[in-house]
């Protein structure tokens, strides 16, 4: 891994198998993802795709394979040591805290970042005080930059389908992450939805560049073929949990095994 | 009563009440994913029915006083029916405290504290009515065979070799019912995986109901089954089974048939080889495996390790 | 109607009742709180009849037994159960919700039989004649009030920092939390230490009060009882099981006639609490109701904007 010139990808999966009983789930899957890009994870339902999100967030344990980050194993590495290192994610069914409202949910993802001295936090001092109202601030601003700032306050249960989606995305980017894991964050949008989404996704990655220390790399898992051409530098497709194709979007659109698996005659279309 | 022979008759004996406990809050365990706090009380109604049904009789200090049936039966009847009945109240405490919270879509820590209420307004119920003294084998519930049974020179009791007999029976006819009716693979299927079972045409809902009933009429016989080989000390005597059997469960391993049967044994054994002076320490033998279990190999000796989905 | 020595078990049960939220607070059941409970008793009653140093004995009548020993007594009850419950959730909080519940109605029962048979504790018998550290119902009334402030102040502090909300966001959903950099486990350890902690030292003051321990202090039954406090009063916040202590502590001794049948209304309300009043007596939408009637200044002096807020949008 350290013998060829150059930093160290970001991410790199390598033969990542994952076998729950008699099936397997992920199949020897290998893929590096660079710093700053947007790469894809393409493949039908059941391709393994979010299992494979599992594997690297630390949810679920490979049965064989390795995970690196920054050069640094992290194989079956817990999940919150995994997101203390700088990976955060969004769950496909939406994993939201439904008693918390929305401020407070972005606050949770602050977790890391809230440590405070115990005998002020015990005493509540003025300095405590302050450092929470920063805090708060921040998450504010993350619903802010999501569009959401208004329900701050409100239940989280209270909002709708996208503002929820919306709401995770502000939780994630609020562990200040170096690589933001989405899975499937257009599902249930309208059409509409999903251009702004691609626009969010930009607009985030510029708010980074200019106020944080890193940019942020994405890694994602979308259906909607046209929405992952244009926003990624590159694309993996799984089928039946291996990975068939890698590639740039140009590339992968042309490779005749993704055709025939899943694309179909959609290269054809354009959005 | 020091022989090897006697010592190990106890050991099974005891391990195969605790086996047939264990197998109830398995049989839950697996349809539902939940424990049924509330079976040691139906295993300590069974033992109250199976005593009533033997023609005993209830002491001064509850409600019903005196009440005494005025039909003695043997065993050999007392117990089954004595388990249809407790079936039916199994079957009760599913409807008022679980069957309301499936409904909500509740989590599994609420189902614990219900079944717990459940458990509680039972044996409660139970002191108030029939009092708190304890209550010994009437004298005809074995019918005609003697008391005592010879055995490899050493003096046996004819109940406890009835109670091997009787588990041995009820474990094999439940395997054959799990493994070769259609309602005991469906049972199975529902344990294995809900969403494929119910696609397959399998009504969970009566499934869990089947579990709930079955569950109930094992705890009722192995409370019969104690109620005739012991004597029953109070209300409250079924709780230590119930809560011993947990342990057996954790040994066994959760949702395993064949472990919670090897766990009671084990159990059974390991209490019958505690020698005399430590006696008093019995009852703690369960719980020390529980927490060596819990340490050392958390899924139990057949248990399967779970997968959630995300 | 409600003399001293109720007052005293009422705000007992309040702090038990606080001893079985914690973990609650994190998502976890533990019915360990009254074996905690026992081993602070227990621990009080042998030091307090045994060691001489400490003033029990003084005089005759067992009455002015040193508030600094009983002090000492409680600083040790909260050790020896802090370890305990260290060591037991470093072992058993890894595993699924179940196992906790099932570890901890082991634990209270172990402890039941060992103190069963050990001659030390007085067998089934018990340890007699405790020293009193107060000569009144009342000294012990104002004594446990303040520790149950203590306990509260603690707990609010707990609910406004980090540490409450990684435990509401453990509770709502262990995975999202974990993703979101919360180490559960430590979090969870936390809460079983803190309740076994409160736990121990509600048994050394209630040894004292009773003056006499035995193993029938502490057992099976007092988890549910104790559990109901919590179901009755609210899981959702604090405030809820001190209500619920204080309540269903004194409604079977102001009922007589419900008093016999005080396990069985126990048994109702934790049957029927969940799927009727699944948030209990005090939710955050009645807190919120009540913050909105107060004067304005009296909400904000007391911060109450996130409180009210927490009350409006129905979900």
């Amino acid at each position: 891994m350290s013998s060829r010139a150059g930093p160290p990808p970001l991410l790199a999966v390598d033969q990542l198998s994952c076998l729950f009983g008699g099936l397997v789930a992920v199949d020897q899957v290998s893929l590096q993802v660079q710093p700053g890009e947007i790469f894809g994870l393409l493949g039908p339902n059941g391709a393994g795709k979010t299992t494979l999100f599992n594997l690297i967030s630390g949810i679920t344990r490979p049965s064989s394979g390795a995970v690196h980050w920054k050069g640094m194993a992290i194989t079956g590495a817990p999940s919150h040591r995994v997101a203390a290192l700088g990976l955060a994610r969004t769950f496909q069914n939406l994993r939201l805290f439904s008693s918390l409202s929305c401020l407070d949910n972005v606050r949770v993802g602050l977790h890391r970042h809230s440590r405070q001295p115990r005998l002020q936090a015990l005493l509540g001092t003025r300095a405590f005080e302050q450092r929470e109202a920063e805090l708060r601030l921040e998450a504010w601003q993350l619903l802010e930059s999501m569009g959401i700032a208004e329900l701050a306050d409100r239940p989280s249960t209270s909002l709708s389908y996208g503002q929820r989606r919306r709401l995770e995305i502000a939780r994630a980017l609020a562990c200040r992450p170096e690589l933001l894991l989405l899975d499937e964050p257009a599902a249930g949008m309208n059409t509409t939805e999903k251009g702004e989404l691609a626009e969010l996704i930009h607009r985030i990655r510029a708010d980074y560049r200019i106020r944080a220390a890193h940019s942020l790399t994405v890694l994602i898992i979308e259906h909607h073929v046209p929405l992952m051409m244009e926003l990624c530098d590159r694309l993996a497709v799984l089928n039946f949990g291996r990975r068939i194709a890698l590639g740039t979007p140009l590339e992968v659109r042309r490779d005749p095994a993704v055709i025939e698996a899943y694309l179909g005659s959609a290269p054809q279309e354009d959005s | 009563m020091d022989t090897l022979l006697q010592i190990l008759i106890n050991g099974i004996s005891t391990g195969a009440v605790y086996g047939l406990v264990a197998l109830g809050y398995t049989l839950v365990f697996s349809v539902l994913g939940v424990i049924n706090f509330a079976h040691g009380a139906v295993f300590t109604l069974g033992a109250y029915l199976t005593y009533l049904l033997l023609g005993g009789a209830v002491g001064a200090n509850g409600l019903l006083a005196g009440l005494h049936l005025p039909f003695a039966l043997p065993f050999w009847a007392a117990l089954p029916i004595a388990g249809l009945l407790t079936a039916l109240v199994s079957l009760g405490v599913e409807a008022s405290a679980f069957r309301p919270l499936r409904r909500q879509q509740a989590e599994p820590l609420l189902y614990l504290i219900t079944s717990l209420g459940a458990g509680v307004i039972l044996v409660n119920l139970l002191q108030i009515l029939l009092g708190a003294e304890g209550y010994s084998l009437p004298t005809t519930a074995l019918g005609s065979l003697p008391t005592t049974l010879s055995l490899a020179g050493a003096q046996l009791r004819t109940v406890q070799l009835v109670l091997l007999l009787v588990a041995a029976v009820v474990l094999a006819v439940l395997s054959v019912w799990l493994e070769g009716s259609r309602s005991g693979k469906a049972l199975q299927a529902v344990s294995e995986d809900p969403t494929t079972a119910r696609l397959l045409g399998i009504d969970s809902d009566a499934m869990i109901r089947l579990g709930f009933a079955v569950s109930g009429f094992l705890a009722g016989i192995a409370g019969g089954l104690v109620s005739l080989s012991l004597s029953i000390s109070g209300p409250y005597f079924g709780i230590s089974y119930g809560l011993k059997a947990l342990g057996v469960l954790v040994l066994g391993g959760l949702g395993s048939v064949p472990g919670a049967v090897l766990a009671g044994l084990i159990v059974g054994c390991a209490e019958a080889l505690v020698p005399a002076e430590w006696s008093g320490y019995r009852d703690a033998i369960a719980y020390a495996f529980l927490f060596g279990v819990l340490l050392l190999r958390p899924q139990g000796l057949l248990g399967r390790p779970q997968i959630s989905k995300v | 109607m409600i003399d001293s020595t109720l007052l005293v078990q009422m705000l007992l049960g309040a702090l038990l009742g606080l001893s079985v939220y914690l973990p609650l607070a994190c998502g976890q059941l533990s019915l360990a709180t009254p074996g905690f409970y026992a081993i602070g008793g227990t621990l009080a009653a042998l030091l307090s009849t045994r060691v001489r140093a400490l003033g029990g004995g003084e005089s005759a009548s067992g009455s002015g037994y040193p508030i600094t020993s009983l002090l000492l007594e409680m600083l040790l009850a909260a050790v020896l159960c802090g370890v305990l419950a260290n060591g037991i959730g470093a072992v058993v909080l890894r595993l699924r919700g179940i196992y906790l519940t099932i570890a901890t109605i082991a634990l209270v029962e172990i402890l039941r039989v060992v103190s069963l048979n050990l001659t030390i504790t007085g067998g089934a018998v018990g340890i007699f004649a405790i020293p009193q550290p107060f000569d009144q119902p009342a000294g012990y009334a104002l004594f446990t009030l303040g520790l149950l402030l203590l306990v509260c102040w603690l707990c609010q502090r707990l609910a406004v920092t980090r540490p409450g909300l990684a435990m509401a966001a453990i509770r709502d959903d262990e995975i999202a939390a974990a993703s979101s950099g919360i180490a559960i486990e430590r979090w969870k350890r936390l809460a079983f230490v803190l309740s076994a902690l409160v736990a121990g030292v509600c048994g050394v003051v209630a040894a004292h009060f009773l003056n006499a321990w035995n193993p029938r202090m502490g057992n099976f039954d007092a988890s549910i009882t104790t559990l109901a406090f919590v179901v009755f009063g609210g899981s959702r916040t604090w405030i809820g099981p001190v209500v619920g202590g204080l309540a269903l502590t004194a409604l079977p001794e102001l009922l007589r006639p419900v008093g016999d049948l005080r396990l069985i209304v126990f048994g109702l309300v934790i049957l029927l609490g969940p799927s009727l009043f699944p948030q209990g007596l005090i939710t955050p939408e009645l807190l919120a109701n009540v913050a909105r009637r107060l004067p304005l200044p009296l909400q904000q002096s007391l911060r109450l904007e996130k409180v009210r807020a927490q009350g409006e949008g129905k979900p």
